[in-house]
């Protein structure tokens, strides 16, 4: 298949019923290519503006430009995205080959070409045994890849996904996230993803943006994003965050030290970002992956002692619970293999982390 | 369902007579067609099939029967396609006035079909299509379009929206969605909804007495002069035949139930 990606965008794209704002002013670019996930809870919009892309919903206000044409008023069969929808939506009464032939059917593609296409795209997934069986004689698994040969077989300007792995238990789901995201290499298409799933927008995608209450709240990077959280929801909703309150102390150019209870905690920042007020309250993010268990000798920027709480053990890592005076209960995780300790309920602990790994949150607006 | 209790001996006697209350009237019709003598009474000294032979070779009975066949045909043809297509046109659309778009069309069954013939009555006689083909036609097709809708509602209830997503999504026009998506998958109901359809026509009466009078002789509407007049035996003969049609339809019906199901 040729590598014809499409850049996509959305502009101020809003969706009201009624009174309930499903979808609130969100601009968003997709470039040539790229994997983006829409990514966020239930009742995010992630879903309306998938729909909203495909054509199955009108925006309320707003526009979708695909390579800057406006295609905002065409109908879904006019615009050319392969889809993969929730549960595959696989035509029942057809066999396999068929169910992958229905584009290049409607297309009025002739017989021979269209057998040709059928089986690049069934050998795409490895499922060329299978064309003359039914969707019901599959598993779940194959179904997906069924579904993922329909819609790319036609050579879709766009491939948009809803939650295509939820349906799968967890082994599977792991599986075909990494075959995902080699057909994504392989085929070079613009693949617009929707989940709720954060691991799965992690590893899959290029860009992520992360929706709440309609709202776009924060896009970039995976990496960017889990590092770099602007909101306490993004850090919260993104891996798992320990939240630190304090108000500032001192600030210098490059850090700021606050106060949290009776505990005084330094916090690393860009040299040239703008120093926080004085007494200005602050919330920090903390994973709890970044913090260790410190010895006797050992000093960090950051210390704090609490006992541990509650502990459980994980196979690869420990997740321990330390209650502290001022910092409140802090999650913490270890891997399991060289830990320092054995976990035990009570044992007093010391624990220690450096000034850039927190990072300073807005609170969310709602 | 294995393992399950199994019905006690009151609820079984209970459940017999049910049966056979609602099978007398008719078994009782099969001995009279049978009968040996020439008013309608059960047979005397020996069974016969001189009744039967009368009904296959009267001009008259096997008119009706041609005409009663046609017309249920072209009445069920109107059915199934304005039915179909109500049931669809609601099912995509949903809203609470479709809601109200559907009730109406199940009105024929719901009220009395006497109250409805007299309307008919009215308005044919205005519109000149009292005791022709083409009015009993279109009155049992109306009135035929509700089990439609019934059978092809359900049908579509059971169908998976996204399906019809999928294949515009794919680039399917709304034709293309209808021929190769919608329909194949609620075949099975419409099959029913025209078999249903089919038998309200093949055994309507209280209407075609209202808006027929000479040139329309439907089969019921002969049972009924039949009766009237002179109490021709050949008449439950009719009825057994009657009786038997039908119960293939319904067979019919129920094989097709049972391979939707299987597949």
């Amino acid at each position: 298949m040729s590598a014809a990606g499409h850049a996509l965008a959305l502009q101020g794209l809003s969706k009201r019923y009624g009174s309930f704002t499903a979808v609130d002013d969100v601009s968003l670019r997709i470039e040539r290519g790229q994997f983006l996930t829409l990514l966020g809870p239930s009742g995010s919009g992630k879903t309306t503006i998938l729909m909203c892309i495909a054509g199955f919903v009108a925006p309320t206000a707003g526009a979708v430009l695909l390579d800057n044409r406006d295609i905002t008023a065409l109908p879904p069969e006019k615009r050319d995205f392969g889809m993969v929808f929730q549960g595959y939506a696989l035509f029942p009464h057809m066999s396999v080959a068929e169910n992958v032939a229905f584009p290049l059917r409607v297309r009025r593609m002739g017989a021979a070409e269209r057998e040709a296409k059928v089986r690049a795209a069934l050998d795409l997934v490895q499922l060329e045994r299978f064309a003359d069986r039914r969707p019901s004689q599959l598993s779940g698994g194959q179904q997906q890849r069924v579904a993922l040969a329909r819609a790319l077989v036609f050579d879709p300007a766009l491939l948009l996904l809803d939650e295509p792995l939820s349906a799968l238990d967890k082994k599977l789901r792991a599986e075909l996230q990494d075959e995902l995201k080699a057909l994504h290499r392989r085929v070079g298409r613009t693949f617009v993803n929707v989940t709720h799933d954060q691991e799965e927008a992690l590893s899959l995608s290029d860009r992520v943006a992360i929706l709440n209450h309609g709202k776009l709240v924060q896009e970039g990077a995976p990496a960017a994003l889990y590092e770099a959280p602007r909101t306490r929801f993004v850090a919260d909703f993104l891996g798992k965050s320990n939240f630190l309150h304090g108000t500032v102390r001192e600030a210098h150019p490059g850090a700021f030290a606050i106060a949290a209870g009776g505990t005084r905690l330094v916090q690393a920042v860009d040299r040239d970002a703008p120093r926080p007020a004085l007494s200005m309250p602050v919330l920090l993010s903390l994973r709890p992956e970044k913090i260790a268990l410190l010895a006797e000798e050992d000093t960090a920027d950051n210390t704090v002692e609490g006992r541990i709480v509650t502990w459980s053990y994980l196979g690869a890592g420990f997740a321990i619970s330390v209650a502290t005076e001022d910092l409140g209960l802090l999650r913490v995780t270890l891997p399991s293999w060289g830990a320092p300790i054995a976990p035990a309920e009570g044992m007093p602990v010391r624990l220690g982390w450096s000034a850039a790994a927190s990072v300073p949150v807005a609170e969310d607006a709602d | 369902m294995e393992g399950a209790h199994r019905p006690g001996a009151t609820a079984k006697g209970l459940a017999w007579l049910v049966a056979i209350y609602l099978v007398l009237p008719i078994g009782i019709i099969l001995p009279v067609s049978l009968t040996d003598q020439r008013f309608l009474s059960l047979p005397h000294e020996s069974l016969s099939l001189r009744h039967y032979a009368t009904v296959l070779t009267s001009p008259e009975w096997l008119g009706s029967i041609a005409q009663s066949f046609w017309i249920a045909v072209a009445s069920t043809i109107l059915a199934v396609v304005a039915g179909t297509l109500c049931s669809i046109g609601c099912w995509r659309i949903s809203r609470r006035a479709t809601d109200l778009a559907r009730a109406m069309m199940l009105l024929p069954i719901i009220i009395p079909s006497i109250v409805y013939a007299v309307g008919l009555y009215r308005y044919f006689a205005r519109l000149g299509l009292l005791d022709s083909v083409l009015g009993v036609v279109l009155a049992h097709g109306v009135t035929g379009i509700p089990y439609v809708i019934i059978t092809v509602s359900t049908a579509l209830a059971a169908f998976d929206p996204r399906l019809e997503q999928a294949a515009r999504g794919m680039g399917a026009s709304l034709g293309q969605t209808l021929r190769w998506v919608i329909l194949p998958r609620i075949a099975p109901g419409i099959a029913s909804g025209a078999i249903f359809a089919f038998i309200h026509s093949w055994d309507e009466l209280v209407i075609v007495l209202f808006i027929a009078s000479r040139d329309v002789f439907t089969l019921p509407r002969r049972i009924w002069d039949g009766i009237n007049e002179n109490l021709d035996p050949a008449m439950a003969a009719v009825a057994v035949l009657l009786i038997l049609f039908t119960l293939l339809l319904l067979l019919l019906d129920m094989a097709l139930r049972r391979r939707r199901d299987a597949a």
